[in-house]
């Protein structure tokens, strides 16, 4: 009985010694696998690092701002009023923005009369007006009524 | 006359603690640089164990750092490392299942087949290396695969126990915590990992 007793103490402790010499093997060897990363996968193991960090910084300043429980609706609150009051003004542009269809169309006209300058057809238009002027004229002179 | 009660309740009610002073974050900041400085490539070689391919293996270990990051930066240093593994696993066991299922698909599907699991040999690889190996480097590379394999065969599970108690050097509770299963179930599944381990690699090794 103390033999059998014996020899399974003895084989339990193979064994734990086998799984000791497992572990520490397995052990060694991964570290030194570890050390033996090349380093052009070290150089992105390094950017990968920074950009998680730097990721996980803006986020975090954004998701701070976000949980701000008071600027989100007064922010709201203000933009609705700034948009009421100009609705209810009208846009500062407005005339400005007819004064200045107004003076577009003067503008236009002006090129288009600056256009037709020194073409026949105005010249013969304006020698037209000339002759009508002074036909006006005479017959505003011998006219009974007037 | 009309009594007016003083007002008790704060106006703002912060969601979570306002944000720590400048010089705090940054020095939080250092800290986190600092741990995963120290864990990167160790967590690096644990997710190629698993994944075989390098890029996938980066990718997991750098979505483990941002994730943890972003959402656990805060906690005491002490409980990094778990969190840490404990994001770094889920991360590993979502991408084979996703490659599980690509899988899957892709046996239905006619035309060549996708290897995900990088199972089919490179055939660069079978090219004998005509630069002489050192004997013991070259020795230590092969028993570090025939290990890598073994594990690769282990459940998860046990895969898991044994990496971050016997690699990384987790105790049981934290070991427990980065798996999120109990201290019996930890001890469990390290055990059988070790006997599986020196049946499938034997004595010589």
């Amino acid at each position: 009985m103390s033999t059998r007793t014996d020899e399974t103490q003895m084989n339990d402790q193979t064994l734990e010694h086998r799984h000791l010499a497992l572990e520490e093997r397995s052990r060694a060897l991964f570290h030194a696998s570890v050390d033996n990363v090349d380093m052009a996968m070290r150089s992105r193991l390094t950017q990968a690092r920074h950009a998680a960090l730097e990721a996980a910084g803006r986020s975090g300043r954004r998701s701070w701002l976000m949980r701000m429980p008071v600027l989100a609706p007064a922010a709201g609150v203000t933009a609705a009023a700034v948009l009421g009051v100009a609705l209810w003004f009208g846009t500062p542009f407005g005339h400005n923005a007819v004064k200045s269809a107004d003076q577009s169309n003067f503008e236009d006209l002006d090129i288009v009369a600056a256009s037709d300058e020194g073409t026949g057809d105005t010249m013969e238009m304006l020698q037209d007006d000339i002759d009508f002027y002074d036909w006006a004229d005479k017959t505003a002179g011998s006219d009974p009524a007037a | 006359m009309p009594r007016f009660d003083t007002l008790n309740t704060a106006w703002m009610v912060w969601d979570d603690p306002a944000p720590a002073p400048q010089g705090a974050v940054l020095e939080q900041t250092r800290e986190l640089d600092k741990f995963l400085a120290e864990i990167e490539r160790r967590a690096f070689r644990m997710a190629q164990v698993a994944l075989r391919d390098p890029d996938d293996s980066l990718d997991v270990v750098q979505d483990a750092m941002l994730k943890l990051a972003r959402s656990y930066s805060t906690r005491p240093s002490a409980e990094w490392r778990p969190l840490f593994y404990r994001i770094l696993e889920n991360g590993i066991r979502d991408l084979q299942r996703r490659r599980s299922v690509r899988k899957r698909f892709m046996t239905w599907l006619p035309g060549p087949k996708e290897d995900p699991d990088n199972e089919a040999q490179d055939p660069i690889d079978s090219v004998a290396d005509t630069a002489p190996a050192a004997p013991d480097r070259l020795m230590q590379d092969q028993a570090m695969q025939k290990l890598e394999s073994s594990l690769r065969e282990l459940p998860a599970r046990q895969r898991e126990a044994f990496m971050l108690r016997n690699f990384e050097g987790l105790d049981v509770a934290a070991t427990a915590t980065a798996m999120g299963c109990s201290e019996g179930s930890v001890k469990t599944h390290y055990s059988r990992a070790v006997h599986t381990l020196r049946e499938q690699l034997g004595e010589v090794w």
